[in-house]
């Protein structure tokens, strides 16, 4: 069977001067600074292979490339080296509620965001209209963003982020937010993706969730894969 | 209903409602609403009429018409290049998370300030009718102006874009070349030309022109794009219909914005994959 996502030796090396470059300030100051140059090897020589229908998790620790690979998976980061194959429709969610504006209403917001995923303009009104229902925001959709607590806003940008149907998923701790009431909305929407055969890669710092939804994962480590864990 | 990949018409839509809301958002909530827009090329009007004006104003025809239309061009141009750059910071989280093409988001600045520049013109228009200017028929290419100007902030705005992130001194230089090319640009000041300028670039071959750092300085103002549009706008406007530019003449500015913006893109186009991480 034909991979759903398909890595082959990824690599990705960040040059990072120690003093930014571009600041002639800071060049004059601490000229002695600017001749080191910290190499972060992101990824290195990383290949994987996920089947339709796979959930695979990523855990690693802080700066181990876990959400360098999912960017350049999503096509939002250039590898240096390797090779990415996507066969199916692809979502990304590195942040819940982007390109929302507290001016705006929740109308106006989902519409913007709907047309940044790339939803068609006949599409808008009724995705719009489902977005907003599901959010159960009520008469308070007429506000503007910034008239809602930190709770409403979550369930707003997640009920956005739940309406858009694709073939692979991808997920950056955009769910390790909000109370447990949230929390529960996010494991029942991933119990949906589940039972609907979505194939998904998800990075957490929680080993326990990705267990629960998982079944293999990669331990990073360094920008290299250093462990599997088939479920 | 699913996402996907973005198409002509898609994309269209898209820079559409997004300049739309910018155009909205950017004065929403504020008390005066949409009069900073128009409060600071007024000012600027006011103030250069004030000081300028009795020096100027006796060797220019309809001297006050004539400042406000190039202020406004000129304040168009302006805000389109330094809009382009700043778009990289306020849409930084749409950049740095979805992957929709970039040019969208610079586009989308254009036609906000495109949107802006139409509701100065139709002041301008209110403006020639009280002074009671005559206005030909010949004032609707203000269109193509419009177009013009467009094109050629949006080439030079997506240029300085594509380099924004990577040299963060470019915004603050950019600032200080405007404060040049303003006075390099005849707004305030009569624009004067011995020859169509398609005649004056040929003469550069034959041993024509004044070598000197003075005359090189009057040839960049007689023969910059934005000296040469605002110009083409007043003798559209303000002139006899005799006067207005010829055909060939729109149609070599007109090539000579596209070309800009082409060049623009290609360079954008090129550098946006590496926005991501340079923020």
């Amino acid at each position: 069977m034909r991979p759903a996502i398909n890595v082959t030796g990824i690599s990705k090396i960040y040059h990072e001067r120690v003093v930014p470059l571009d600041c002639l300030q800071d060049r004059l100051l601490r000229w002695r600074r600017h001749r080191k140059v910290m190499v972060i090897r992101a990824l290195q020589h990383v290949s994987l292979s996920v089947a339709p229908g796979e959930w695979l998790g990523l855990y690693g620790p802080n700066g181990s490339g876990k959400s360098t690979l999912l960017k350049i998976i999503a096509g939002l980061l250039r590898a240096d080296g390797g090779s990415v194959e996507v066969h199916g429709t692809l979502s990304s969610f590195f942040e819940l509620g982007i390109g929302f504006h507290p001016e705006l209403h929740a109308y106006e917001n989902v519409r913007l965001h709907a047309l940044l995923q790339g939803f068609r303009t006949h599409e808008l009104p009724d995705i719009t209209r489902r977005i907003v229902d599901f959010s159960g925001l009520g008469e308070h959709a007429a506000l503007p963003l910034k008239c809602y607590s930190t709770g409403m806003r979550l369930r707003l940008a997640f009920a956005a982020a739940s309406q858009i149907d694709a073939d692979i998923y991808l997920f950056d701790e955009v769910f390790a937010v909000g109370d447990a009431a949230f929390r529960e909305q996010c494991l029942a929407f991933f119990d949906g993706l589940r039972k609907a055969g979505k194939t998904v890669i998800l990075v957490s710092h929680a080993l326990d969730g990705l267990q629960r939804f998982c079944n293999r994962i990669l331990f990073l480590e360094h920008g290299k894969i250093v462990r599997e864990e088939r479920r | 209903m699913r996402p996907r990949p973005f198409t002509l018409a898609q994309s269209t839509a898209t820079i559409l409602a997004l300049g739309w809301s910018d155009f909205v958002l950017k004065y929403r909530g504020s008390i005066l609403g949409y009069f900073w827009a128009l409060i600071n090329p007024l000012v600027k009007f006011g103030v250069i009429l004030y000081i300028f004006g009795p020096y100027v104003s006796p060797s220019i025809p309809q001297y006050p018409l004539y400042l406000f239309l190039g202020i406004i061009i000129w304040e168009h141009f302006a805000n389109t290049t330094t809009g382009c750059m700043n778009m990289l910071f306020e849409k930084s989280q749409i950049i740095k998370h979805l992957s929709l093409p970039k040019i969208i988001l610079i586009l989308s600045v254009g036609w906000t300030n495109l949107l802006i520049f139409v509701t100065h013109i139709m002041i301008f228009l209110l403006f020639a009718w009280v002074r009671g200017a005559y206005l030909s028929l010949s004032s609707l290419a203000l269109v193509i102006i419009a177009v013009q100007m467009t094109l050629l902030a949006l080439g030079i705005g997506m240029m300085l874009a594509s380099y924004t992130l990577k040299y963060r001194d470019l915004p603050h230089l950019w600032t200080v070349i405007t404060q040049f090319l303003f006075w390099l640009t005849p707004v305030m000041y009569a624009y004067k030309t011995t020859s169509p300028a398609l005649a004056r670039l040929a003469s550069f071959g034959h041993g024509l022109m004044d070598a000197s750092p003075v005359g090189a300085i009057r040839l960049f103002i007689e023969l910059q794009p934005l000296a040469i549009v605002i110009n083409d706008a007043r003798r559209f406007t303000l002139y006899a219909a005799s006067s207005a530019p010829s055909l060939i003449h729109i149609a070599g500015v007109s090539m000579v914005c596209t070309v800009m913006f082409l060049a623009g893109t290609a360079v954008f186009q090129r550098r946006s994959p590496f926005f991501p991480q340079e923020y």
